[in-house]
């Protein structure tokens, strides 16, 4: 085992630059401010947010939080799905952004736990009783249960055991991580034997997070799916079109993330363009699928024209969320279209990939809002007035706060530990 | 590891599967299954509904349309009686017009909680804050509700109403009014005009805090039937506070009540009944609403 030529951690591990420190110190103010607006929530209430009760109240009772909660929760799809695949079906081409990919899931996650506990009105509450009086047949079980603790167990489990190597490689190298490296190998050899059973136990891991993969994407489907009384909520669809949505944000994400990486950290022989053209594919191909998805459901509703479902419709054509609904939709088919002329031409260009990885992000995110908001405010069942929802400056700055913690989460792991396999350091290019 | 691989193989793949074995695993795979089945149906069937047993009591409600003329006389006792905050309806009265002029027709429709059987509210509540009880009625602890304002959303009715501030700060009165300090001087400071203390108790066998609103920030609060007032024998605030006898509470499961008489011998309907939610209140009196009612003088009461 030898670390490479210079014996150095790669990667810039362990290297603060200014450029850096100058992002750390941005993501810190942005955090404070968010810290300062949950404050604020806190002490007010969650009358300092834009939601109200729906009904007599006129509001809508979830907003950006839960949407959010479920765009952090599907955009770690991307990390436990490339993991598995590699694992799986031998896409050994992508092993180069494969640790990205896992790191990006599970800050997705705790993004994920965070904005529920965020969203609630009594988070300690929720903390201590969620556990304690769990109850299975509420739809948000499985969003605790199944997404924020399996899920996220199964990946640090996946990330821990996929960066036993490089941790043993990196702790010959003295310096101040070297205790941190020395814990995460623990003892790791790279005998043939540890090898062997290690490539076992990923593969096994790999084959149950698969079905763990569907089904906590589909859970969060449930919570909006399986509601009668929320007309634009209740259908079969909901929890498949969660997945694939999830699918698309994120592979998007990972993307953005891949070639910000490779940018800033000098990869570019080590992240080869046959990695972006496969990840632009499935990003093409998943978006078009979810377009699908979207033109049958508005179908199913639209062609019977039954009263509420078509009022909710109606809310989102021409009424209050028109340039909500049409935004998304234009986003994602231009995301589409961007992906399908490269695909066509056979030629790719980087830049262009990343953009609709950014499209698709932004769609997705207007996605979520346009389910979880319009049935709230226009699809009461009895005929009250109809609400509105309009959020503040404290959710405003509690979610970029949130962006701010994941990304700060992410830059410190890179600053830690190799991004990306040591090996592909002596080996250079992308296999 | 020499050691272990060098064991011969007790049962390998290819070894047949004795008639013992089969019943042994079979027999375990039964047991499973049942044991599966029989949790699942423990957690899943308890939203469910109690088939009607006489001499157990259910409650319900019978509101008689042909009566009601709009008076919100309801919703007003309900809020004096359970202390609830600004902007919320516990009790609530549509004031409808059908039709167009000169044909319409102006009519009303109370809405308090519909104590469904099969409560949205209590399948989806993650920690069992909102429960269903004995007597039929559909409970909130105030005391475990997390404030994840599941139930409110998944609630076909909307009768649901969250605590967005502290209630002490979001009641009608405020303390540094002179009507508040008139108030205070003329009860001696003894009861606080906002207080009602009945609501701070424990109920029911399971004993938990269910009555009457006003009491933490970030929880969810409904129309609990006044189970602090049917405990004691007496009526709903908005049953016994109507003019015109309008609102009709009673055990349902009792013939000789007069809201069993009234759903015998009158036609009538609950609440989107298509929606399978059982709901245990019932209108009679007049037909259900039709697609075309406006709301009028509707109200829109934000925190």
């Amino acid at each position: 085992m030898d670390i490479g030529t210079a014996n150095r951690i790669p990667y810039g591990v362990g290297k603060w630059g200014a450029g850096w420190q100058v992002l750390v110190l941005i993501l810190l103010a942005i955090i404070a401010l968010g810290l300062y607006a949950y404050g604020q929530q806190l002490e007010i209430g969650e009358a300092a947010t834009g939601m109200r009760d729906i009904g007599t109240g006129g509001g809508a009772a979830w907003g950006l939080y839960i949407a959010f909660l479920v765009y952090f929760v599907g955009v770690s799809f991307a990390g436990i799905a490339i993991a598995s695949m590699i694992r799986l079906l031998d896409l050994e081409h992508l092993k180069p952004v494969a640790r990205m990919a896992e790191v990006l899931t599970i800050v997705a996650l705790i993004l994920g736990a965070l904005s529920i506990l965020v969203d609630v009105g009594q988070p300690l509450r929720a903390l201590l009783y969620l556990p304690r009086y769990a109850r299975p047949q509420s739809p948000f079980f499985g969003t605790f249960s199944l997404v924020v603790s399996g899920y996220l167990f199964a990946s640090l489990i996946y990330l821990y055991l996929d960066g036993r190597k490089d941790a043993a490689l990196c702790a010959q190298v003295p310096g101040r991580l070297q205790w941190f490296h020395r814990l995460w190998a623990a003892g790791y050899r790279d005998t043939p034997e540890e090898k062997e059973r290690h490539r076992h136990t990923s593969w096994w891991l790999a084959l149950a997070i698969m079905p763990l993969l569907v089904l906590a994407h589909s859970t969060l489907g449930f919570v909006f799916g399986i509601q009668p009384g929320r007309p634009g909520w209740f259908s079969a669809l909901q929890a498949p079109a969660f997945v694939v949505l999830a699918g698309v944000s994120g592979i998007g994400l990972l993307i953005v993330i891949a070639a910000a990486l490779r940018q800033v950290l000098g990869l570019k022989d080590q992240i080869g363009m046959p990695v972006f053209h496969w990840l632009g594919s499935l990003l093409g191909v998943m978006t078009l699928i979810y377009l699908y998805f979207m033109a049958v459901e508005r179908l199913t509703v639209d062609y019977s024209g039954a009263g509420l479902e078509k009022s909710v419709s109606e809310v989102m054509y021409t009424g209050t969320y028109a340039w909500l609904f049409w935004g998304t939709v234009g986003l994602f088919v231009l995301a589409v279209l961007v992906l399908a002329v490269q695909f066509a031409r056979r030629r790719w260009s980087l830049p262009l990939i990343v953009l609709s990885g950014v499209l698709v992000n932004l769609a997705a995110i207007g996605k979520r809002d346009v389910i979880v908001v319009p049935s709230q405010t226009h699809g009461t069942v009895l005929p009250y007035a109809p609400g509105v929802y309009i959020p503040t400056w404290v959710e405003l700055a509690i979610i970029a706060g949130l962006f701010a913690l994941g990304t700060l989460v992410y830059v410190r792991f890179i600053k830690v530990f190799p991004i990306m396999e040591v090996s592909y350091t002596t080996k250079g290019g992308a296999e | 590891m020499a050691k272990v691989a060098s064991e011969p193989k007790a049962k390998g793949y290819g070894t047949q599967l004795s008639r013992r074995d089969f019943l042994r695993v079979g027999g375990t795979a039964a047991a499973l299954g049942t044991a599966g089945f029989l949790v699942a149906d423990r957690f899943i069937g308890d939203a469910k509904a109690e088939a009607p047993t006489p001499g157990k009591v259910r409650y319900g409600m019978v509101i008689d349309l042909e009566r009601c003329f709009g008076c919100r006389t309801c919703m007003e006792a309900c809020k004096v009686e359970n202390n609830t905050t600004r902007a919320v309806f516990w009790m609530y009265v549509f004031r409808f017009e059908e039709g167009r002029y000169p044909d319409m027709q102006v009519r009303y429709l109370p809405r308090p909680c519909m104590h469904c059987d099969n409560a949205p509210c209590v399948k989806v509540c993650p920690v069992g804050a909102r429960y269903k009880r004995e007597d039929g009625l559909t409970a909130t602890d105030w005391d475990r509700c997390i404030g994840c304002r599941y139930c409110q959303v998944s609630c076909p009715y909307s009768v649901n109403y969250f605590n967005w501030k502290d209630p002490k700060k979001n009641q009608y009165l405020d303390w540094k009014t002179p009507e508040a300090v008139e108030v205070r001087q003329a009860t001696k400071g003894v009861i606080p005009p906002y207080k009602n203390p009945d609501l701070e108790e424990r109920y029911g066998k399971e004993k938990r805090y269910i009555a009457g609103s006003g009491h933490v920030k970030g929880v969810m609060e409904k129309c609990t039937f006044c189970v602090h007032r049917v405990e004691k024998g007496l009526m709903p605030a908005c049953v016994s506070s109507c003019p015109v006898g309008a609102l009709i509470f009673g055990n349902l499961n009792d013939p000789e009540t007069e809201a069993s008489r009234l759903l015998r011998q009158k036609r009538f309907f609950r609440l989107e009944e298509g929606l399978g939610t059982e709901p245990r209140v019932y209108y009679v009196g007049s037909p259900p609403p039709g697609a075309s009612v406006r709301q009028i003088e509707g109200i829109v009461g934000r925190v």
